[in-house]
């Protein structure tokens, strides 16, 4: 066994130094290098499920916010129905009352003018009558003087 | 390679120096130099992490992250894959990076010339018995210390000494003993692939020195890659065998 040993070069510090070596980049390895590594994955692994969990609510929040709009619109589309209707109505009845007022007052203008019309008339008819009598009478003196 | 002393194959690993009187060799020495590298890269590394990644960090965690998802797949435990990836992923890269090294120009050629011939400064880890069977002892001893600590003593021991009935003793002591075989073909896998790698080589290159070791190289880059993926896989195998009930042998 001994010989065995010796062929190979075994002696037992060299043993031991490659265990301690082992151990220290075993160590070495795990504080420095593994652990922030993996720390590193897990938090990002955290950070990405965050992100899809926040995604996810998002998306909630903005088929929320539209069945809201939507909502909403519907409202305001009934109510501006609502308003155009009454709209509407009132400006079909101002109409007739204001088609009413012009129709009394445009008859009020013609009676006017027609009464107008006739007294012009008959003052004129009255003054032509005075004239002829007076023409009349020019040419009765005329006459008389000639003759 | 001096041409006239021929193929000069040293099973072990030389001595380059002493440190406090205890032989130094060149294959401790490229342990550390690979352990400077992989910590030098850990603390140069550990700075840019940031949870928006680099292409460094993506390539990274691409390895983590699949080796990791393996193991869950493996040990079929989330907890267990996490307890137990610094040990195999550890394994994987102290094995890699000490077998491809070896194949950076100047690693196996750097040395100096003693009176029983020439002696390389630096020497792939994976061909020191010293390192495979140190880590054959790791492995070994985290699977059956794994296995008492999930199963507890008694469960466990029961894997191995069972006296239900004479067949489950004798499988039981086989268990045993293979078990125990496992620091043996551990160790001697790992070392016999990249020791016969390195002579391969320079059996190769000392008949034709030019272009035919060029795609022996390139083999030993696959197998030294190959090597460090199975002593970490077959670790993590055992620790599933070992962290598994045993057998209700009663119910066959």
């Amino acid at each position: 066994m001994g010989a065995l040993l010796d062929a190979f070069g075994i002696q037992t510090h060299l043993l031991i130094a490659q265990l301690v070596n082992f151990a220290v980049l075993f160590t070495v390895l795990w504080y420095f290098l593994y652990r922030p590594v993996m720390k590193t994955l897990d938090e990002r692994r955290k950070v990405v499920a965050k992100g899809v969990e926040d995604a996810r609510e998002a998306e909630a929040a903005l088929k929320d916010a539209g069945e809201t709009a939507s909502v909403i619109t519907r409202g305001a589309e009934t109510e501006a129905e609502g308003i155009v209707a009454r709209a509407r109505d009132e400006a079909g009845t101002e109409r007739d009352r204001l088609v009413k007022d012009a129709q009394a007052r445009a008859e009020g203008i013609e009676k006017d003018a027609e009464a107008r019309a006739k007294e012009e008339h008959e003052r004129v008819l009255r003054e032509s009558e005075k004239e002829i009598a007076r023409l009349a009478i020019m040419a009765a003196e005329k006459a008389m003087r000639k003759a | 390679m001096d041409s006239n002393t021929g193929i000069s194959v040293v099973l072990k690993a030389e001595q380059v120096g002493s440190l406090f009187g205890l032989t130094l060799t060149n294959s401790l020495l490229m342990t550390w130099l690979v352990m400077i590298i992989l910590i030098g890269f850990t603390f140069y590394f550990r700075r840019k992490i940031a949870l928006i990644p680099g292409k460094l960090q993506v390539g990274i965690e691409w390895l983590f992250e699949g080796v990791l998802n393996y193991m869950t797949e493996t040990l079929e435990s989330e907890h267990y894959a996490r307890k137990f990836f610094p040990l195999i992923m550890t394994i994987f890269l102290l094995v890699l990076v000490g077998n491809e090294l070896a194949f950076i120009p100047g690693i196996g050629s750097v040395g100096f010339h003693a009176p029983e011939g020439f002696i390389p400064l630096f020497r792939a880890p994976g061909a020191d018995l010293n390192f495979t069977l140190a880590l054959a002892f790791i492995s070994f001893f985290t699977i059956e210390i794994t296995g008492i600590v999930v199963l507890g003593f008694w469960k466990y021991g029961k894997k191995y000494v069972n006296f239900s009935s004479p067949i489950n003793f004798v499988v039981g002591l086989i268990e045993l003993l293979s078990n125990l075989g496992r620091i043996i073909s551990f160790s001697f896998r790992l070392f016999g692939n990249i020791f016969a790698g390195e002579v391969m080589i320079v059996v190769a290159g000392f008949f034709v020195s030019y272009f035919l070791p060029v795609p022996l190289e390139m083999f030993e880059v696959f197998v030294g890659f190959i090597q460090a993926v199975v002593f970490a896989m077959l670790t993590l195998f055992f620790i599933k065998l070992g962290i598994m009930e045993p057998h209700g042998e009663e119910a066959h």
